[in-house]
């Protein structure tokens, strides 16, 4: 009895010494930046000297700066192309799968290749495949006789960026959903035909509902991912054309680089945060549905 | 008979799509290996040649871009912080998985707490952290702030709680001590939880790009990623070499992907529960 509760305290010990690493860290790597973050909000500092409080006033500089919103409106008009795209691109994706007898290893290894590249050297191979006089333009050229603006007109810049980041994650949120076809039982299919329900039925009141939970996360993740989107633009549009393809993400890194204002990017960092939030919460809201096959 | 040959299109269209979605590879890699007027006009070039890779090996270094050094920090910074954080996360998880302790419950909630904060709202915050600790333009800048991760504990602990404690009791009654079971009982027999952290991280760290651009000036001391950009930004009309530069990036993370395929695919699984 005596000795059993000694061990007790004795990993009670252990426990709390082996997990102090990772409160220790995190009281240092993550509360410091943490609380720093908040201090930069509501001052005014350009890293010499200590900070200035200054109230909300980087919050109204905020409100009232038409680059701002700009760049928000791009990530808004990014998500536009880009989760429609996606999300069908990747249902589709996903049914192909299912009804592949031969080849499931390559094509699936294919598409996830695209998902395991190097942000910059991805970023570099695609402006120079899309650019002026690269092949795409080229083969274009020869079959239809008109050659793209694909990084240089405001609208076909950002959109082009959209078609590579599509390339990059289809068919890792493919997978996702075709994880998720796999666990419909296939006796629910069977019923439903013997109910005399047509394909389109089926896909309408059986698959999609049933898929819910990986609709919604793959809405969740390229919500996250669009308003992270940083190498693509800095590395082929540096924000062009005509601040077209400035992401929030951009601008932060050269309010608080270049501009050196870190307050007001970090201003920035935590209303892009708000509003990522929210726009996941109101899809949540609007998508997410509870759904069970008992 | 239809549905034979609706089954023979979407083999087709699937094949065929699976094939486009590698051919940008395959042209880098082509075009890293073809003479620099060549580039953008013959698809099969007249010779295959690696003028680009020996530019990249050799010049490059006098236009102060030694890329042979930046593909050897890539590779240390990659290696070290996996290693930490695997034997960061595996002692933490044991704490959490296997042993009773006051605090235990909140720790676990914190850990999810946090990974709800995207990282960009840390990234100026933990550069000012770095500045003040003096240490903008070292490899410990771009070590430490990932050498203990929140995800890997949680995914670790998640699977360290499976394994049936019997285990543990038959090591400790042979006499075994606690970093004895956590390195030679609970890796190994969570080894799938361990790869997929593993693998995650350090396709993370290799290809990270905005932290080590904020923290890193010295040339001698930039990872690939960011010395490849800067490259790219500067000497633009180098296309071959840039090009080539791409694969050099690119490479490691495929092989290390081609190797651990089975567990990226257990790694998608599992953040679906």
């Amino acid at each position: 009895m005596n000795s059993k509760s000694t061990l007790k305290r004795r990993d009670a010990r252990k426990g709390a010494a082996f997990s102090s690493i990772y409160v220790i860290y995190s009281v240092i790597f993550w509360g410091y930046p943490f609380v720093w973050l908040f201090v930069l909000a509501f001052s005014k500092w350009k890293y010499f000297g200590s900070p200035k409080f200054n109230g909300i006033y980087n919050f109204l500089k905020l409100f009232n700066d038409p680059v701002f919103w700009k760049s928000f409106l791009n990530i808004m008009n990014f998500m536009l192309y880009f989760i429609p795209l996606v999300l069908v691109g990747s249902l589709l994706f996903a049914m192909g799968m299912k009804r592949l007898k031969y080849g499931k290893t390559f094509v699936g290894l294919a598409f996830l290749l695209a998902n395991i590249s190097s942000g910059v050297a991805y970023s570099i191979m695609f402006s120079k495949m899309f650019s002026e006089n690269g092949p795409l333009n080229q083969m274009l050229d020869k079959l239809f006789g008109v050659r793209i603006p694909w990084f240089t007109n405001p609208q076909w810049a950002l959109f082009s960026i959209v078609i590579i980041v599509v390339w990059k994650f289809v068919g890792y949120y493919g997978l996702i959903i075709y994880s998720g076809l796999n666990s419909i039982p296939k006796e629910v299919y069977e019923a439903a035909k013997i109910d005399g329900a047509t394909r389109w039925e089926q896909f309408r009141f059986i698959t999609l509902p049933l898929l819910n939970p990986s609709i919604v996360m793959i809405l969740v993740f390229s919500i996250t991912l669009s308003f992270g989107i940083f190498t693509e633009p800095y590395m082929i549009t540096g924000g062009g054309p005509l601040r077209s393809t400035l992401t929030p993400m951009m601008l932060m890194y050269t309010t608080a680089f270049q501009k050196m204002d870190p307050a007001y990017s970090a201003t920035m960092s935590i209303l892009v945060a708000l509003m990522s939030f929210g726009i996941i919460w109101l899809t949540r809201k609007i998508v997410e549905r509870d759904v069970s096959l008992t | 008979m239809k549905s034979k040959i609706n089954s023979f299109i979407i083999h087709f269209v699937m094949i065929f799509l699976a094939l486009v979605w590698v051919y940008p590879y395959f042209w880098l890699f082509i075009s890293s290996v073809k003479p620099s007027d060549q580039i953008y006009n013959n698809f099969i070039p007249t010779k295959f040649t690696l003028e680009h890779y020996q530019f990249i090996f050799n010049s490059a270094d006098k236009m102060d871009r030694p890329f042979i050094r930046a593909f050897f920090n890539s590779i240390f910074v990659s290696f070290t912080v996996t290693f930490l954080v695997v034997i960061t996360s595996a002692l933490v998880s044991y704490a959490l998985a296997k042993l009773e302790f006051k605090g235990r419950k909140k720790i676990i909630d914190f850990i999810i707490f946090q990974m709800v904060f995207p990282a960009f709202m840390f990234t100026i915050p933990m550069y000012i952290l770095i500045r003040n600790l003096n240490l903008v333009d070292t490899y410990t800048a771009l070590i430490v702030p990932s050498m203990i991760s929140g995800w890997g504990i949680f995914m670790m602990q998640q699977s360290f709680k499976t394994t049936p404690n019997d285990f543990i009791e038959a090591a400790k009654l042979d006499g075994a001590g606690d970093l004895w079971i956590i390195f030679r009982i609970m890796l190994p027999l969570n080894k799938s939880a361990v790869s997929i952290v593993s693998l995650f991280t350090f396709i993370g760290i290799w290809d990270n790009f905005m932290w080590p651009l904020i923290v890193i000036r010295n040339y001698n001391k930039m990872p690939l990623s960011v010395l490849l950009a800067s490259f790219n930004t500067q000497y633009g009309a180098y296309v071959g070499p840039i090009l080539a530069g791409s694969v050099i990036q690119t490479l490691p993370m495929l092989i290390i992907f081609i190797a651990f395929r089975k567990y990226y695919l257990e790694g998608i699984s599992i953040t679906l529960k």
